[in-house]
């Protein structure tokens, strides 16, 4: 699955379980409706039945897959009356603007400012593409703008770098989105951060 | 670890990262082997605090990601050029440099620029000033790779005469050239220091990737997409960097984010990630979605067949049919269901089908017992059934396949042991015959009709030898309650023709197909009974039936015996020619077994059994639609069947007054059958 079909079932997930309790719905059922229907938005469609496979792979690991009996298409009729719950409780806005096509443009505009042997020995490319998927293993990426996103990992990654941009009458972020600020780069970074030490806290 | 990019980055954040590095990579022997040298370009730094502390904490717990070499996937390559003229066709966003927005001072960006540019680039100018050693250009802006704002920083670059190709046998070159012209031009060389750039108009003078653009005069509409963009934005304060990315066709396309990922070489298929928990060598191949997909599929197909094998136990071949094709639709070539199918196939009589299924079989699975044991029998079947053909260089060919398959076979040894001896005797028997052929050479008419006698004879064999055949293989309770049904209405009207009308009112009540056989039997007796000739002339057509899609044949066949002889050996040929394909070829046999049901004997009857069981099971896994025609072509019958019934009061056989009518009907219902046959033909064929 691409980047940007699982944004938009993250961004999915997190807007539905905005609207309810997460006591009221079982909240893997709802991520692999989530998939399912972020297939469909996107344009890359997943077969329900992978859906459920890896699922019920991903419980019980090393067991046989699931036949195809009773147990199967239960399974599968509720994900997709589940898809419906998704749909009715979003009132059917079921397509947003991801950050992905920013950090790529900006990339871009960035890429020209720097020496281009500079640029092609970091992986200022990679970096921001890693964090920016990153991004969605929380919440974050429905609590700021896509273009803040968008930013604060391009940000991340130069400075990971120590890339040095030349410094005009504005930064360079303030040129690519005009209301954003220093203190809501760095909000997205603490929130990014904070997701990695959730990281390494589960390992 | 990347020394380098570790270098640049301890260079920038100083010391405070550098301690917090030591402290989270203790563990990491890469890091310690370059503590030392790192340390020396730390204290060297200026320790300017860019990022917080958080940061740094950051870049310190995931240095070996950040700076391992695999992390960059991407390799340092030139970028292609592409078209940028058209601005309808963009694939993303092309934006006007990002200095323009920035408000990087002069002297910034001069500076830049010479370190940045390099040979082979592209650069658009004016023409300023035209010398006899050559032109000026004022630069107005980047074009290729590097896009940068240029236009006001007053570079001057030189194109020397020699570097403008010339034109063959006009003398002056610069005379193409005024002032005022756009130039489109590489970069041949620079001088860093005196800040001085050539450029040049020969081809080779760009870098490879760029070799396909044409340099010279450009029009003002072929300048760069971005400088024109840059023109405009310079010129109205109130458009903004996010304005302009979003009136960019580009940036609404649908696909920006897939095009964009491969120019920036970023692979999304195996995306990168800084979590631990996701790093890829953590998911087993064969927990995903495709492994486990085909593991389900294989144990649905294996459900189905066993299934297909325990309706095939209890007889109900159709339904076990049904079970074995749905297994093949779940996961083709499924080796047991093609082995299943294969059986069931040979089973029903359709060898050559089997064959082809155990062949397959075997082709994925090239060690399966049952499909090689089962495969050598059906060719020994097969070639056996050849062989009765006369087709004994094919029967040979197939036993031969049989041994290689199992050596042991003992039926496959005898069998060729008595082919081959058949083909030295034919052969030995044909030169005989050639031998006397030369001797006396006969009339044409006399060798016609002993011609005619000698496939007679044969034909009489070749009925005994399958009845023989059909009575060792068993026979499915359907399709021999079906046969013996019609064997029944025929012979028992062997039995007597007076019985007829008796005959006839029992077929009524029997089953659609039943009735559709009693109905064209019954019109053929009206058409026989015209003709005046009864009892020997049927006996004769018996031998000879007419070619099955064409009831004009039919018909004319009755006509004499000259048109009779031509049909006799195309149908003769047809018949062969049946035989090596009964498969395909069973819809046609049908019609003509079922003519044959109506003319011939009990005897011949048997000898076909075994295909008019192909044929019905056919018809059964044929589906809905051709029971629909089969009920509408029974319509028909009773239809002609009421006619007849009408007439029946003037007389006990059939009056003259019918005739008139009669042959109308029946051109009527030939044609329909014919039809429907056609129709069956091109239908579905597996």
């Amino acid at each position: 699955m691409r980047s940007v079909p699982v944004a938009t079932a993250c961004v999915l997930y997190h807007r539905f379980f905005e609207h309810v309790s997460m006591r009221a719905y079982e909240p893997y059922l709802v991520a692999m409706s989530c998939l399912y229907l972020a297939g469909k938005v996107e344009e890359q469609h997943i077969r329900a039945r992978d859906i459920i496979n890896v699922s019920h792979r991903y419980f019980n690991s090393g067991c046989t897959p699931l036949e195809c009996d009773k147990e199967f298409w239960d399974l599968r009729d509720s994900v997709v009356q589940c898809e419906l719950l998704i749909l009715r409780q979003l009132n059917f806005h079921v397509s947003f603007e991801h950050p992905h096509k920013y950090v790529l443009h900006y990339l871009l505009s960035v890429k020209s400012l720097v020496n281009r042997h500079a640029w092609s020995r970091t992986p200022v490319a990679e970096t921001s593409w890693a964090l920016l998927r990153d991004c969605y293993h929380g919440d974050m990426c429905i609590r700021h703008t896509p273009q803040h996103i968008a930013i604060a990992t391009l940000y991340l990654a130069l400075n990971s770098y120590g890339v040095e941009l030349p410094v005009g009458e504005k930064e360079w972020w303030q040129v690519l989105c005009e209301d954003a600020t220093k203190a809501d780069i760095d909000a997205v970074i603490s929130d990014l951060l904070q997701l990695y030490d959730m990281d390494a806290k589960c390992i | 670890m990347d020394r380098d990019l570790l270098k640049q980055c301890l260079a920038c954040h100083g010391d405070s990262l550098f301690n917090k590095l030591r402290c989270e990579q203790t563990e990491n022997p890469d890091f310690q082997t370059l503590v030392p040298e790192l340390c020396k370009v730390t204290s060297e730094s200026t320790g300017l605090e860019h990022g917080g502390p958080l940061v740094e904490q950051f870049i310190a717990r995931k240095a070996d990601i950040l700076f391992c070499p695999t992390w960059k996937t991407t390799t340092p390559q030139e970028e292609e050029h592409e078209e940028e003229d058209e601005e309808a066709a963009e694939p993303y966003a092309l934006m006007p440099p990002l200095e323009l927005f920035m408000e990087v001072s002069y002297d910034e960006r001069r500076s830049m620029l010479y370190r940045d540019l390099e040979r082979g680039d592209m650069v658009v100018g004016r023409i300023n000033n035209i010398r006899e050693y050559g032109f000026f250009l004022t630069l107005l802006c980047m074009a290729g790779g590097l896009r940068r704002d240029i236009e006001d920083l007053e570079l001057s670059a030189l194109c020397h005469i020699r570097e403008i190709p010339s034109t063959g046998n006009h003398d002056d070159p610069l005379s193409y050239y005024q002032v005022g012209d756009f130039i489109r031009a590489g970069v041949k060389d620079i001088d860093r220091y005196q800040e001085k750039i050539t450029v040049s108009l020969q081809p080779a003078s760009l870098s490879p990737s760029l070799g396909h653009i044409k340099l010279g005069v450009v029009t003002k509409e072929e300048l760069p997409v971005h400088y024109r963009r840059s023109v405009r934005a310079a010129s109205d304060c109130s458009e903004t960097y996010e304005c302009i990315l979003m009136s960019c066709h580009g940036y609404h396309n649908p696909s920006v984010v897939d095009y964009l990922l491969e120019k920036v070489r970023i692979s999304d298929t195996h995306p990168p990630s800084m979590m631990r928990g996701l790093q890829s060598k953590l998911f087993q191949p064969e927990d995903f979605a495709s492994a486990i997909r085909k593991k389900q599929s294989a144990s649905w197909a294996l459900k189905c067949v066993r299934a297909g094998v325990d309706h095939f136990k209890h007889g109900r071949h159709v339904e076990a049919m049904n079970e074995y094709n749905k297994a093949m639709d779940i996961d083709t070539n499924n080796v047991e269901a093609l082995v299943a199918r294969g059986a069931l196939y040979a089973n029903k009589g359709g060898i050559v089908k089997a064959i082809t299924d155990f062949e397959q079989a075997l082709e994925s699975c090239p060690d399966h017992r049952n499909a090689k044991k089962y495969l050598c029998q059906t060719l020994v079947e097969r070639g056996k059934q050849l062989e009765e053909q006369e087709k004994l260089v094919t029967a040979e060919g197939l036993y031969r396949r049989a041994l290689s398959l199992d050596d042991s076979n003992p039926e496959a040894q005898e069998a060729l042991h008595k082919i081959t001896d058949t083909i030295q005797k034919s052969i030995r028997l044909r030169e005989e015959a050639l031998a006397k052929e030369q001797a006396k050479p006969t009339s044409s008419k006399t060798s016609a009709d002993k011609l005619r006698k000698i496939l007679k004879e044969e034909k009489r064999m070749k009925k005994k030898r399958k009845r023989s055949a059909s009575s060792s293989s068993s026979l499915s309770s359907t399709s021999s309650r079906n046969s013996s049904a019609s064997s029944s209405t025929s012979s028992s009207r062997r039995r007597s023709k007076k019985k007829k009308k008796k005959q006839r009112r029992r077929s009524e009540r029997g089953s659609k197909r039943h009735r559709r056989v009693s109905s064209s039997r019954r019109s053929e007796e009206g058409k026989s009974e015209k003709d005046g000739r009864k009892g020997q002339d049927e006996d004769e057509v018996e031998w000879y039936p007419a070619p099955p899609n064409t009831s004009a044949t039919f018909l004319n066949q009755r006509g004499g015996p000259g048109k009779r002889k031509v049909s006799c050996s195309s149908a003769d040929s047809e018949h062969s020619r049946k035989m090596s394909c009964p498969g395909s070829a069973s819809k046609h046999l049908e019609n003509r077994s079922k003519r044959n049901s109506v003319d011939g004997g009990r005897y011949e009857h048997r000898g076909r059994e075994d295909i008019v069981e192909v044929v019905d099971v056919k018809r059964e896994n044929q589906g809905s639609v051709e029971e629909d025609c089969g009920r509408a072509d029974a319509g028909l019958g009773r239809r002609s069947e009421s006619a007849g019934n009408h007439k029946e009061p003037t007389g006990a056989t059939s009056a003259p007054g019918s005739k008139k009518h009669l042959p109308a009907n029946l051109l009527n219902i030939f044609t329909q059958i014919a039809q429907f046959e056609k129709g069956k033909g091109v239908g579905p064929r597996k």
